[in-house]
């Protein structure tokens, strides 16, 4: 099992057009992916490929999520979508 | 052939295929019913092909909510409850909005003002999904058409083709519905409470619409055809002789000035407005901040809103309307009894006898973006007020949401919509205490005439152009002159050409309409000196009824100009 953990610097947090580029690109990958909101709750887990799942994690801005993956490209899968969070998703970033 | 009269909502001809919309009454047919699997597809596709569309023009936005939902609407998590539902013997289509509503309760429990925003979403897609499984797809245009429907809703338009959108017939609506504002702002015809209208166009290859006499001719004949031809060709020689009157002001043939504004209920449509020569928005409808969402927009959302047309306009005028909404138009997150008489209930500046932190979130936040834009003083427009004493009770939330927003710098002017026969009867009282006033030509005629815009039956009852109507405006100009304030217009009335010159006649000093009536309004105007229309103002005050007003203007307008 692996894991990454980012920081989601929107202003609005992930709404419907944040979390539709980020539940697409999860969608690429063949391994399951699960997303956490630490912050809000570190209980409950999505996954990154539903829409639903993501938008009903509540993210915020400032708010910390853990991604994690298993098997086969879970490595490239998270350092992906990592990547995708940290330059704000479609959405430009407050400096 | 067959012709049917209606009520003329939008000016122009077109002749082309009907195409129907909505379950049909003449038909007999029932729809074709979908289960769940093959009704989300349908979905899927119809929301990929919007926000295509929609991102190929340049809506790009928009085309992001719809790209979002239709990930919802193969979204697992959404669907995995529905078909539990329906394995346990519920209907699908009761199923997958017990779903959606399940996943919106979610996110409105989330106490996150954007995401709570996004359940409208998910509710959207699961009516149309239920929709789909009814078999009530709405159907894409993809050749010229003119719409036959029963009624149109908002929704259903937005995902019309308007390059393929020739024009628009229905049973019902009136010169005030939403399908007759859609209409006028796109430039097509529109005849709407036709009655019988889909029985007699079931089956019909082609129709003649002809929105300037109000008429449906189902099948024509060829010489009807060929009137109807020349009288589409017309249109689009007058159309670019609008374009022509682009830079020009509103002026009569003596070059008397009416300020000439926009009526606009988005912020996207204030640039277009200006495109078109909008001098300022003489009615911002603020709806769109409050309707389709489940809890309150909160004053940052507003402000940014009202902030980015303040911008646009710079130091030209924009009328913000107060929150309008309740009585007929619901808003979610306010509990309201359910009302025999909607229209006559609680709604607009009503709400704030028993809501006034709205009324207070929204001036701060038209305050706060005031502010931050450099507007000395913006404008603010009180709805429904009847009497003084409505004057002043929002004139108090005014001077509180001053001081909460540290904006005692401002000066901001307070007029108010005059409506209401009583606001008529006492303009002098209120006029000495407003700042501006303008005449919603619509309800006052509604509330005038005691008859329901929204009944098709009394459609032709609604006439601005009745003479009780004109007197209220005669009397209302009159109160404003003798406190030395402006009084604008800011119904239908104002954007149709026969309205237009009446209102000058009248001596109202702002005309705000629809931006596609511009053309022909200042070209109505611009065909009288400021004396004829005064004189024919005159006269329709003395007349008996709309239509005798009417063919009055209509002489006055026509007469060639004096060179």
């Amino acid at each position: 099992m692996s894991h990454v953990t980012v920081s989601v610097r929107n202003p609005s947090g992930v709404h419907a057009r944040p979390a539709a580029i980020f539940v697409k690109a999860a969608a690429e990958h063949p391994p399951e992916i699960r997303i956490t909101n630490l912050t809000r709750d570190p209980g409950r887990s999505a996954s990154a490929k539903s829409i639903l799942g993501v938008m009903q994690l509540g993210i915020a801005q400032g708010h910390d999520v853990r991604l994690e993956a298993d098997g086969e490209g879970a490595e490239r899968a998270l350092a992906e979508l990592r990547a995708l969070i940290e330059a704000g998703l479609g959405e430009l970033l407050p400096p | 052939m067959i012709r049917l009269r209606g009520i003329a909502a939008a000016p122009g001809v077109a002749i082309a295929p009907p195409r129907f919309l909505g379950p049909l009454a003449g038909d007999g047919a029932p729809g074709q019913v979908l289960d769940l699997d093959a009704a989300i597809d349908v979905a899927v596709e119809q929301l990929e092909a919007l926000s295509r569309r929609l991102a190929t023009s340049g809506r790009g936005e928009e085309a992001g909510i719809f790209e979002a939902q239709a990930l919802l609407a193969r979204d697992e998590e959404l669907l995995r409850p529905a078909r539990a539902l329906v394995a346990a013997g519920e209907r699908a289509d009761a199923a997958i909005i017990a779903a959606g509503d399940d996943a919106a309760g979610v996110l409105e429990s989330l106490e996150d003002e954007v995401l709570a925003g996004r359940a409208a979403d998910v509710r959207d897609v699961a009516a149309r999904v239920a929709r789909a499984i009814r078999g009530e797809a709405p159907p894409r245009l993809t050749e010229r058409a003119i719409i036959v429907a029963r009624d149109l809703a908002p929704s259903v338009t937005a995902e019309l083709d308007p390059s393929f959108l020739a024009g628009i017939a229905l049973e019902s609506g009136s010169r005030t519905s939403h399908a007759a504002i859609l209409a006028r702002a796109l430039g097509i015809p529109a005849v709407l409470a036709v009655p019988g209208l889909l029985e007699a166009t079931f089956g019909a290859r082609e129709l003649v619409l002809d929105g300037d006499g109000g008429a449906v001719v189902i099948e024509p004949s060829v010489a009807e055809r060929q009137v109807a031809l020349a009288a589409a060709e017309g249109q689009a020689v007058r159309q670019a002789g609008d374009r022509e009157l682009l830079g020009r002001p509103l002026a009569t043939a003596d070059g008397h000035r009416v300020m000439l504004a926009a009526n606009i209920g988005a912020p996207d449509a204030a640039a277009r407005a200006l495109e078109a020569g909008a001098e300022g928005i003489g009615l911002l409808r603020t709806e769109f901040t409050f309707l389709d969402r489940s809890t309150e927009p909160d004053e940052a959302t507003q402000a940014a809103a009202y902030g980015s047309i303040m911008r646009l306009f710079g130091q030209r005028p924009v009328v913000v309307r107060l929150l309008d909404a309740g009585g007929d138009k619901p808003l979610p997150y306010v509990s309201q009894a359910p009302e025999a008489n909607p229209f006559l209930g609680v709604r607009a500046i009503r709400l704030a006898w028993r809501r006034p932190d709205l009324l207070r979130t929204q001036m701060r936040a038209i305050l706060r973006a005031a502010l931050a834009e450099g507007i000395r003083e913006p404008h603010l427009m009180a709805p429904m007020v009847s009497d003084l004493a409505d004057l002043r009770l929002v004139r108090g939330l005014l001077d509180e949401s001053i001081a909460d927003a540290g904006a005692e710098e401002l000066r901001p002017r307070l007029g108010i919509m005059i409506e209401i026969p009583s606001a008529v009867l006492v303009a002098d009282q209120l006029a000495a205490e407003a700042a501006f006033l303008s005449i919603g030509t619509n309800d006052l005629t509604q509330y005038l005439l005691a008859a329901d815009r929204t009944n098709p039956e009394l459609a032709h009852r609604q006439d601005p152009l009745h003479p009780a109507v004109l007197r209220s405006i005669a009397r209302v100009v009159e109160a404003a002159r003798a406190a030395g304030i402006p009084v604008a217009a800011c119904g239908e009335m104002a954007g149709e050409p026969l309205g237009a010159v009446l209102l000058v006649g009248l001596g109202v000093d702002e005309l705000s309409m629809e931006p596609a009536a511009f053309g022909a309004v200042k070209r109505a105007v611009a065909s009288v000196t400021v004396a004829e229309a005064k004189d024919v103002a005159r006269r329709s005050l003395e007349v008996s009824d709309a239509e005798l007003v009417r063919r009055l203007v209509t002489a006055a307008t026509e007469r060639p100009a004096p060179s």
